[in-house]
């Protein structure tokens, strides 16, 4: 029998499954899919604004998740804590720089990198591909598009960047290879960039365009697993520093950093069991003996000492809604904190600074990440949940989505190896 | 300030405006139409879809009824591109009377419209996904109309003879002089100035605003704004126009129109045509009844609400708009009011606007002395689409998938969804005079599908960035504009999937963009109006049920 089952290999799940097996527990995940890893930007927000409905960027996070804390100790990181968070951090950025692939940054300073509509986009640590594009240095940039790759508009991100003061020049390059292709995507074309003579190509196609860019900004295509190396390569066919911005979904350097984590798992010694949507659970006595995924056949019963939920919110599915307004968790029908009519679940405009109510449902749950009754007792004794399926928080708007779900599911990998 | 001189103006550029102003142009008139925001933005867009046989009224009203199937049968030939023939069935569902059924057969009968009943096991046969409890089925020749192609592709015949179209153009006010009414005074949105039109005969095809036109000279024209929510299905759950056989009523109509179905719709009287929030109990009841048609349909994925406005018009006054007649009123003002040179056409249906442009377009050749013959019945509509068509001419699902994949730009997808290439998107940039990314979605469908704008809304800001370089501030507020028309109509039935997807859309535009800090304003004069937020939870009292 496996000691930790965990549902969910998004973000939350993979670090706790990563950081449990470091420990020796006997652990295994199983997912319906990747989370939403390959859809985020690749770097690792914590919190990039807050209050939510102010206008400033959060300089140094480490102020600002404390007055998150005090403001709001149900807020998940109020159940973390700063330590655990800084923890969280130096165990990535280890692993990370020991798969070739550094990160930078420090818990007390924010990154402002550019987006790919040339908004400045504060991030805590950003994988090296992408620090160059530091707006905080002010050195004059290029950033180059693909022209058949229409997620990225180097001309909107150039001419946002400079209505906001900062120097940009934008360049379209129109690659041979991709000239016969009938379709590319950003994967399609980061394996494609790996290829020294498209880089060549790239590079002669560019240099024309250099100007007085002293750095050289490019969609996050470059490279899939060889993405220093495509770096380095264009650095010196180009004589400048380069960096990637991330884009639409698939998201490359997501993708990255998800091999990352799920290799370290592996090598750690823990199982991942993909494609299991986890639909229904027994529970005996208090406790859950069996989480139960579909199959073609019968429902397949999973046995495990105890169960970690990270089956996400709202977006990773973990949370449901229907039209009767209801909200549900999925896994366990554990009780969900969730406004309480329908009618208050969003505000009338989109980008509405505070974020829609309906987005903070989940799970509330103890400083053992047990999630709760209506009495504020562990609903059983054996299930956590961590990462986006716990409510009261808006990680969306606060730009805390990865660090809620990395420091939650490093924190609680912690308590349970500890015991 | 500007000012332009036409022989007739026509104001109003939905249907019945595109209709009025193709036929007066055929005619010979010089013609120039004025729309207050985009072609279609008003009733026209946001209708169901339905091409009526006219079965839906051959027991109510009768009159309206024999217009729908004469017209019917004229837009098949004339413009059978704008046009999916799904065929149409009648249900007796077992909430309905089943004796109703004889009333129905005798109305089409007499009214002239081709019905004929077919057995349940044949219904479901068609249409395996629908109630199988029915009692009974008829089958009449309804069908399913793009009513975005259709106004462009009315003006686009109109400009090849001569007419100019004005959109993004607000009447202010109606000009008159002594007792004749010589043009209009309209506020361009776009650069934001006045621009007067002389004219020597003003068409107020207006539709719901028609009472708002003619209020600008003191004339009262009564206009009841019927509200009607509809809901659109995710999935095409039907290829077969699906009506409930019954007196007309909420939520008894299911229109198959491209890759969904919509469920329609509601009728409730407004105040004014400008302000309508659809209510949270509207689209339950649309979901209740969409059920008793396609059991299943709550647990389906919903793809977003809206609301149009029917420009119901009635002399005297009425307590129910359902029981306003759906026939067209031409009102000629010198006769009415004492005013000359203007007219008005309000009421109607989407599958009558020819015949409507034709009244009216026959009144304004008896007013300016001169005999000129309609010709809008004989020459086709063209279509400036070109996508291949079925053998009778008719579009067809496949008709956008058959072009794209002949096209080299297949790849160039700018809207997964709704297989909008690059290309589409600049030529509704360039040659369509799209404004907004709105109006780039009327032109193309780009953003309607399941996704409802996340991928194609940064694709659409680059195109229209590169295509037309206005400041980036413009395009910003372009972006911003479109995402939040894309929320307006999702917010009536975010839940469950689409609810998922609208949170995946939250996570790229704003967690990996950032648009939410894009320098500039965060609104423009072109942006969506929005709904008033529906509080209404239960159905008011006083409503019909």
């Amino acid at each position: 029998m496996n000691e930790i089952t965990i549902i969910g290999a998004g973000m939350a799940g993979l670090m706790a499954g990563w950081q449990a097996a470091k420990q020796g527990k006997k652990v295994k995940i199983v997912a319906k899919g990747w989370g939403a890893t390959h859809w985020l930007s690749g770097c690792i927000d914590i919190v990039g604004y807050y209050p939510v409905d102010g206008t400033e960027v959060v300089e140094n996070p480490v102020a600002a998740v404390k007055q998150i804390i005090t403001d709001n100790p149900q807020h998940p990181y109020g159940l973390v804590g700063l330590d655990d968070i800084e923890a969280m951090i130096s165990a990535l950025k280890d692993e990370c720089a020991a798969a070739g692939y550094p990160l930078h940054g420090e818990l007390h300073r924010n990154w402002l990198l550019p987006s790919a509509v040339g908004t400045l986009r504060p991030t805590c640590l950003a994988p090296e591909m992408m620090i160059a594009g530091d707006m905080r240095q002010n050195s004059p940039l290029l950033i180059v598009g693909f022209k058949q790759l229409m997620d990225f508009f180097p001309n909107v991100v150039s001419d946002n960047l400079n209505k906001q003061g900062i120097t940009a020049a934008q360049a379209m390059v129109d690659l041979r290879v991709l000239r016969e292709r009938s379709f590319i995507n950003p994967v399609i074309l980061a394996e494609m960039l790996e290829q020294p003579a498209v880089q060549k190509e790239l590079a002669n196609q560019i240099k024309p365009h250099l100007g007085q860019a002293e750095r050289v900004g490019f969609p996050s295509v470059l490279g899939m697993d060889q993405a220093m190396t495509v770096k380095k390569e264009l650095e010196r066919l180009l004589g400048r520093p380069v960096f990637e911005i991330p884009s639409l979904t698939p998201s490359v350097p997501g993708m990255r950093l998800h091999h990352i984590l799920t290799q370290a798992i592996v090598s750690a010694g823990g199982r991942i069991e993909n494609g299991m949507e986890a639909i229904g659970a027994k529970k005996e006595n208090g406790k859950v003996t069996a989480v139960y995924t579909s199959t073609a056949a019968r429902p397949h019963p999973h046995r495990s000492q105890q169960y970690i939920l990270a089956t996400g919110g709202i977006l990773g599915g973990g949370i449901t809604t229907n039209s009767d307004g209801d909200v549900r968790e999925v896994v366990f029908d554990l009780p969900v904190t969730a406004p309480l009519k329908q009618v208050d679940w969003f505000h009338q405009d989109f980008l509405d600074k505070r974020g829609h109510p309906i987005y903070q449902s989940g799970l509330s749950v103890n400083k053992q990440f047990q999630p709760l009754d209506d009495g504020g007792q562990p609903v059983y004794g054996n299930v956590f949940a961590i990462g986006t399926t716990l409510a009261h928080c808006e990680a969306i708007r606060e730009r805390s989505f990865e660090g809620v779900a990395l420091a939650t599911g490093y924190a609680l990998a912690r308590q349970l190896g500890a015991t | 300030m500007q000012s332009i001189q036409t022989e007739v103006l026509v104001i109003g550029g939905g249907a019945t405006g595109t209709g009025v102003m193709r036929d007066l142009a055929m005619r010979g008139f010089k013609t120039i139409l004025v729309e207050k925001r985009d072609l279609s933005h008003g009733t026209t867009g946001r209708y169901h879809g339905l091409l009526h046989s006219g079965g839906r009224y051959a027991v109510k009203d009768p009159d309206a009824a024999r217009e729908c199937i004469e017209e019917n049968l004229i837009l098949r030939r004339i413009a059978p591109h704008c046009i999916e023939d799904t065929g149409g069935f009648f249900v007796v569902t077992p909430w309905d009377d089943p004796a109703f059924g004889d009333t129905f057969m005798k109305g089409c009968q007499e009214t002239g419209i081709p019905c004929e009943e077919i057995s349940i096991a044949q219904m479901l046969k068609e249409e395996p996904l629908l109630n199988k409890e029915m009692a009974r089925c008829f089958r009449v020749p309804d069908g399913s109309a793009d009513s975005f192609l259709t106004s462009e592709c009315n003006v686009a015949s109109a400009k090849a003879y001569g007419g100019q179209m004005l959109n993004y153009h607000e009447v202010k006010r109606l000009i008159k002089e002594g007792d004749k009414v010589v043009g209009a005074v309209c506020y361009d949105l776009v650069n934001d100035r006045d621009v007067t039109i002389h004219a020597d005969l003003v068409v107020n095809a207006s539709g719901a605003w028609a009472g708002k036109i003619a209020g600008s000279i003191g004339i009262d024209v009564h206009i009841i704004p019927g509200k009607g929510t509809m809901v659109a299905i995710a999935h095409r759950v039907l290829n077969t126009v699906v009506n409930r056989c019954k007196m007309p009523s909420d939520g008894d109509i299911i229109v198959p129109v491209h890759t969904v179905a919509i469920i329609g719709t509601t009728d409730v009287k407004v105040e004014d045509p400008d302000q309508f929030a659809i209510q949270p109990w509207e689209v339950q009841l649309m979901l209740d009844e969409g059920e008793k048609l396609v059991p299943g349909t709550k647990q389906m994925r919903m793809l977003r609400a809206w609301a149009g406005v029917r420009p119901l018009y009635q002399e005297t006054s009425v307590a129910d708009t359902r029981d306003v007649t759906r026939a067209y009123t031409l009102l000629d003002h010198s006769a009415r009011d004492g005013v000359d040179n203007f007219i008005t056409i309000t009421g109607g249906k989407w599958t009558t606007f020819r015949q409507m442009a034709e009244v009216v377009v026959d009144r304004v050749c008896e007013k300016l002395n001169t005999k000129r013959e309609c010709r809008t019945h004989l020459e086709a509509i063209p279509d400036i689409q070109h996508e291949p068509r079925t053998a009778e001419g008719y579009y067809w699902l496949g008709s956008r998938l058959a072009r794209t994949e002949k096209n080299k730009a297949y790849g160039e997808l700018a809207c997964e969804c709704e297989l909008v290439t690059r290309a589409e998107v600049e030529e509704a940039i360039t040659k369509h005079e799209a404004k907004t990314f709105d109006d780039i979605r009327r032109d193309t469908r780009l953003g309607m599908g399941p996704c409802q704008g996340g991928f194609c809304s940064y694709r659409a800001t680059g195109i229209l960035h590169t295509v037309r370089q206005p400041s980036i501030e413009e395009t910003n507020v372009a972006l911003r504009d479109f995402l939040q028309e894309r929320w307006k109509g999702l917010l009536p039935i975010l839940w469950g999937p689409q609810l998922k997807q609208e949170r995946l859309d939250e996570l790229m535009y704003l967690h990996v963009m950032n648009v939410d800090h894009m320098p500039g304003e965060t609104a423009s004069r072109l942006g969506p109006q929005m709904y008033d937020k529906g509080t209404v939870e239960t159905r008011p009292q006083s409503a019909k049920t």
